[in-house]
């Protein structure tokens, strides 16, 4: 058979690296049951901010480690609700060989706690600690996007067009809004959306958005606030 | 010390090669060291712009890949002569660029004492226009005064405060100027176009030059003579005003009004 002097081989793929953003779900029960339930409430109360996202399990609050055949039974649970598994957060050597038999990776953990905690009572989950707002004095430009995880955001420069910011409390932005808002990331209602000079693409709270295709003009460019009154998003200039 | 200008956009087609030969024959008749370096691998047209497409024996890729030396691979100007034209490759494609190949070149670049050393991007915000960016101390960003090109060009400044080395090093950043491209007083007049203060506004940045619009960068192309080497030329005295303002000079903006028509000129029309 003939071949050409010279075979050019195109790679069937390539690799690369990149951070990617994902979230935690820190379990305190292996009750499947239990698991379903809560989650499926998160998701619901922010649909396109929770359906099929990509979530590590945690299990450093279990007080225990798990065996792997409850560990299925969570993970099971977790993708009932809605949400999709790929990983357990790093933890002791033992989280190591329940991730072998589960077959799934160890990602990085985001908070520093390696050891598990003495068995306790089931005392109510301790409030985070509070960090207050997550302040951005750089523009945000086209392309980019800020989450305040579990704080408000307060911007004070300019958001472009095709920018996206997130946050579970409010949003502030002091200065001009062109880009997209999402408050109330992980579904609370009581938050709210505020800027000097509105002319956003998309504001939602708590899941609840709207489009502006066009920005009526008692709003297009002048202080606004948004707030969610029951099911509807409500906008009104500042100061009225 | 050598200075890494980038002449960048994200949308193509704005004039960033036409900016990047005129800026550079700006800087070198101002008897400053000037290396232009095409980063549009596979599609080349610095050298086209340059007038020196025939004379190019070796070109960046190779010499990233050590098949030559960069002394090699620079191609003298014949009207300017501390201009150097580094080519890039026409049969190859953006993944021959590596970002250690590229920042070799660059500090070959800064250990021969360039002062300046201008790197054409490609459009768009892939491998080639990120290494173009990443070792980059000023930007130049062209945008023309049109929806696409402010939005694109809105993204890039993105990148560029976040995915360039003085930015991840976190005690710096790349040095951000606007140059507005195709400007059409008389049409922004009309409320047809957007004018350099709508631009200003929704990019928050200064501009460095206003080119207008013109048909001599077209007949520049073709002759192979950056457009700034044409004195006649309202787009040279623009690019020239521009140089100056990059090496710090205070010049008031010209082609930004319509001209003003005599009174002959409005007695007969015309």
């Amino acid at each position: 058979m003939n071949r050409p002097a010279e075979v050019t081989k195109e790679p069937a793929l390539e690799i690369r690296f990149g951070p990617v953003d994902i979230a935690q779900v820190r379990i305190r029960s292996t009750d499947p049951g239990i698991i379903v339930d809560e989650l499926t409430g998160r998701v619901a109360t922010a649909p396109k901010f929770f359906e099929r996202t990509a979530v590590c399990l945690d299990l450093s609050e279990l007080g225990r480690e798990p065996d792997a055949a409850e560990l299925r039974g969570v993970i099971e649970a977790v993708r009932r609700a809605g949400m999709l598994p790929v990983g357990l957060v790093n933890g002791t050597g033992a989280t190591d060989a329940l991730a072998r038999a589960v077959d799934m990776p160890l990602l990085a953990q985001f908070r520093a706690t390696a050891k598990i905690p003495p068995v306790v009572h089931a005392a109510p989950a301790e409030p985070e600690p509070d960090l207050g707002p997550l302040i951005h004095t750089q523009a945000v430009r086209s392309g980019q996007r800020l989450y305040a995880r579990r704080r408000d955001l307060i911007v004070m420069a300019p958001v472009g067009a095709g920018a996206e910011l997130m946050a579970d409390g409010c949003a502030h932005v002091y200065n001009t809004l062109r880009g997209r808002v999402m408050a109330g990331a992980r579904g609370d209602t009581n938050a709210r959306v505020f800027c000097q000079e509105f002319y956003a693409e998309l504001v939602s709270i708590a899941g609840v958005f709207r489009v502006f295709e066009t920005i009526p003009p008692e709003l297009a460019g002048k202080p606004v606030q948004a707030w969610l009154d029951g099911d509807a998003l409500r906008f009104a200039r500042l100061g009225e | 010390m050598t200075e890494i200008i980038v002449v960048t956009s994200g949308k193509g087609g704005v004039g960033k090669t036409t900016t990047s030969a005129s800026i550079a024959c700006g800087l070198a008749s101002r008897g400053k060291k000037v290396a232009v370096i095409d980063f549009d691998i596979g599609l080349r047209n610095l050298d086209l712009i340059m007038g020196c497409e025939r004379r190019v024996v070796y070109d960046f890729v190779n010499v990233i890949n050590g098949e030559c030396t960069l002394k090699q691979a620079l191609i003298k100007d014949k009207r300017l002569e501390t201009l150097f034209v580094l080519a890039a490759s026409q049969t190859r494609d953006k993944d021959a660029l590596t970002a250690d190949g590229v920042e070799r070149v660059l500090d070959e670049l800064r250990a021969e004492n360039f002062d300046y050393v201008l790197c054409d991007s490609p459009a768009g915000i892939e491998k080639g226009a990120h290494l173009a960016m990443y070792f980059a101390d000023r930007a130049i960003v062209v945008v023309n005064p049109e929806v696409s090109s402010v939005r694109d060009s809105d993204r890039i400044l993105g990148l560029l405060a976040s995915k360039t080395k003085l930015a991840e090093g976190g005690n710096g950043r790349v040095q951000e100027h606007l140059l507005l491209t195709r400007y059409s007083p008389k049409r922004v007049a009309s409320g047809e176009m957007m004018g350099v203060e709508d631009v200003k506004e929704i990019l928050g940045l200064d501009v460095v030059g206003v080119v207008p619009e013109s048909t001599d960068v077209l007949s520049a192309s073709n002759a192979g003579t950056p457009v700034i080497l044409n004195e006649n030329s309202d787009v040279s005295r623009a690019y020239q005003d521009a140089v100056s303002r990059l090496l710090g000079e205070t010049v008031p903006l010209r082609f930004v009004d319509e001209p003003k028509r005599g009174f002959f000129a409005r007695l007969f029309g015309g």
